[in-house]
């Protein structure tokens, strides 16, 4: 088991070397000079050959990959070329924004999922079953950002029951400031909602088949406890599996929702770096992104051999 | 999930064992909702390839004097705010849509399809290393990758179908490798060798044997790369004005939220029909094809996210 762990964590590196390499000869083989782009064409070439200079853009690719890394090692992303900051302040910045708003969607994931699912397995093919096969072909089918937009439409336009922004401002009562992150967190969940509500719905009647639940009710215990005990403990392990590897896309599919929302997460710097050619920022993020996109997934398989005693690695 | 009575496990049986294309095309026409899907499907093919002539107004045509009107018996889905025809615009963008969702579907099979097969029947090193380079990719969140390769690039409908490529390569030679590999031990495959066959004639052999799985991932992957096109078009890096998308339409249609709610209400609702049709098609498919795939304890730990 630790050996397995410790392997996973030690491929680590390996991967996000390949992909800090492939990321940087991306970004700088493709058309747009950063330092162009922000003085404009009118500079004299003295001054824009000085700042390239200090992002080391004049020396070779090779030497720039491995100053980076060596840069990384010690802690240091370097600084944006565009936002007069390091790049390290700029994800404690917004990191914890977006880290927020995929446990807000995950909480309202979970929440909605497991009764979803529970009834739909145990209600088979009645009509509260094809509620739930409705929802589910809804959050797979509706792009995050257009849900965004009917529950903006319907919540706060109509109704003005929620704000729209507020997320990153500072407010004084618990109400407003957890009151921006429902309706993002609604539109960005709604996919884990059918994808999970689907998964626990067919692991709990593949569990429910199984002799040992027949032999539980034939002992005569309380439905209730059958199906809590020992339907919805062993159902749960794909679950909670899934909840995992979930979290880590959660963070990625966000960019939409943050554009919709004028959210300052990673998604948005993702996307203006990206526009703007901050090659520091761009560099930093996504390799900030990856690794947690990786330890999500061996947390993933952590907990999956954790819960269930038969896998072993 | 399935769409399928009781009765239909003994019937998937039969499929399974005496194989043949018709009875897997009879048991995927008893499934209403795949058939619905496959008829939603054709038809929004249909409008596309025929928009020029179905098509009510030109999707670019200005007319201020027209802006943000309601839907009438002229417009029928309204007006925009420069007056542009809201359901031309939706017909000229499934043009979009659908032939972005084709492009990265060929892509992707064109590319990843040969890795995954050369992966999974040559092994050993070459498998490692092909795999690795794939987990690479795989090691980012999709919608993430497709907006840096895009960005980067430069905003474009071409770009966007590059970038999706590249993302759905990996998924796909994942796929075709664990196929591969679970047919390559196969006693068939083994007689085959035996019989002195080619290295092509073996690998025709497991292709057909696999075609199940990758004709399923392709309707998973179509309906991503639709709703990843829309995404990148909502975040302005797609499709550029005046032509019309989806995603594109929906973003511009956030500044009249209050006073013209069919703005966003009519791309959400295309691409939403578009979605749901082909995830209706890829559903029946694999009841049909892959009559066990529905039972599996653990479905989704390696599946691709849909967007």
């Amino acid at each position: 088991m630790w050996r397995y762990v410790f392997r996973r964590l030690g491929q680590i590196p390996i991967v996000l070397v390949v992909v800090t390499i492939t990321i940087f000869i991306v970004v700088r083989s493709t058309p747009g000079d950063p330092i162009q782009i922000m003085l404009g064409m009118q500079t004299s070439p003295d001054a824009v050959a000085a700042i390239r200079h200090e992002f080391r853009f004049d020396q070779p690719l090779y030497r720039q990959y491995l100053l980076w890394l060596w840069d990384v090692v010690h802690g240091d992303l370097g600084r944006s070329v565009r936002l007069n900051q390091s790049v390290v302040s700029l994800l404690t910045e917004r990191f914890p924004v977006s880290f927020r708003l995929a446990l807000a969607a995950m909480v309202f994931a979970v929440l909605v999922s497991i009764p979803l699912g529970i009834i739909s397995a145990l209600r088979r093919n009645t009509w509260v079953d094809y509620l739930c096969t409705g929802v589910t072909l809804i959050g797979f089918s509706i792009p995050n950002f257009a849900l965004a937009l009917v529950l903006i439409f319907v919540l706060s336009v109509k109704l003005q029951l929620l704000p729209i922004t507020g997320i990153g401002a500072t407010s004084s009562s618990l109400w407003a400031s957890i009151a921006p992150y429902v309706l993002p967190s609604l539109a960005l969940g709604m996919l884990q909602v059918a994808v999970l509500t689907r998964l626990l719905r067919s692991s709990m009647i593949d569990v429910l088949s199984q002799d040992y639940i027949r032999t539980a009710r034939a002992k005569g215990l309380m439905p209730s406890t059958v199906l809590v005990v020992h339907a919805l403990k062993n159902a749960l392990i794909p679950f909670v599996t899934m909840i995992a590897i979930q979290f880590g896309y959660l963070i990625g599919i966000q960019v939409t929702i943050e554009y919709t929302f004028a959210i300052p997460g990673m998604g948005t710097a993702i996307l203006n770096a990206v526009v703007n050619r901050d090659f520091p920022v761009i560099q930093g993020f996504t390799l900030v992104i990856a690794s947690f996109f990786l330890l999500t997934n061996i947390l993933a398989d952590i907990l999956y051999s954790v819960l269930d005693p038969r896998i072993r690695y | 999930m399935t769409y399928s009575s009781p009765s239909a496990e003994t019937e998937i049986e039969i499929v399974r064992n005496e194989t043949g294309r018709q009875l897997a095309f009879r048991q995927f026409l008893r499934n209403r909702a795949a058939t619905v899907g496959l008829v939603c499907l054709l038809v929004i093919c249909l409008v596309a390839i025929a928009a020029p002539l179905i098509a009510p107004f030109d999707p670019a045509a200005i007319k201020l004097s027209e802006k943000l009107r309601p839907p009438s018996l002229i417009h029928w889905l309204g007006t925009d705010h420069f007056g542009r025809d809201v359901l031309s615009r939706m017909i000229w963008g499934a043009r979009i849509s659908l032939s972005v969702g084709l492009t990265v579907v060929i892509f992707a099979l064109a590319t990843g399809v040969p890795v995954g097969l050369i992966s999974g029947y040559t092994g050993g090193n070459t498998d490692n290393t092909l795999m690795r380079l794939m987990d690479g990719f795989l090691t980012f969140p999709p919608l993430l990758l497709g907006v840096a390769i895009v960005g980067l690039l430069g905003p474009d409908v071409q770009n966007v179908m590059l970038a999706l490529g590249i993302v759905q390569m990996p998924v796909f030679a994942r796929i075709v490798r664990s196929a591969t590999l679970a047919v390559r031990e196969e006693t068939y495959i083994t007689a085959t060798r035996a019989l002195g066959a080619g290295v092509g004639r073996i690998i025709g052999h497991i292709l057909g044997n696999i075609m199940s799985a990758i004709v399923v991932q392709v309707t998973i992957g179509f309906s991503a790369a639709v709703i990843a096109e829309a995404s990148l078009s909502f975040l302005g890096l797609g499709v550029q004005p005046p032509a019309s998308s989806w995603g594109r339409d929906l973003s511009e249609a956030r500044r009249f939220m209050n006073d013209a709610p069919w703005l966003f209400l009519a791309p959400t609702a295309a691409i939403m029909i578009c979605v749901m049709s082909i995830n209706f098609l890829g559903d029946g498919l694999r009841d049909a094809l892959q009559p066990r795939s529905w039972r599996s304890h653990r479905p989704a730990a390696k599946e691709p996210n849909a967007t």
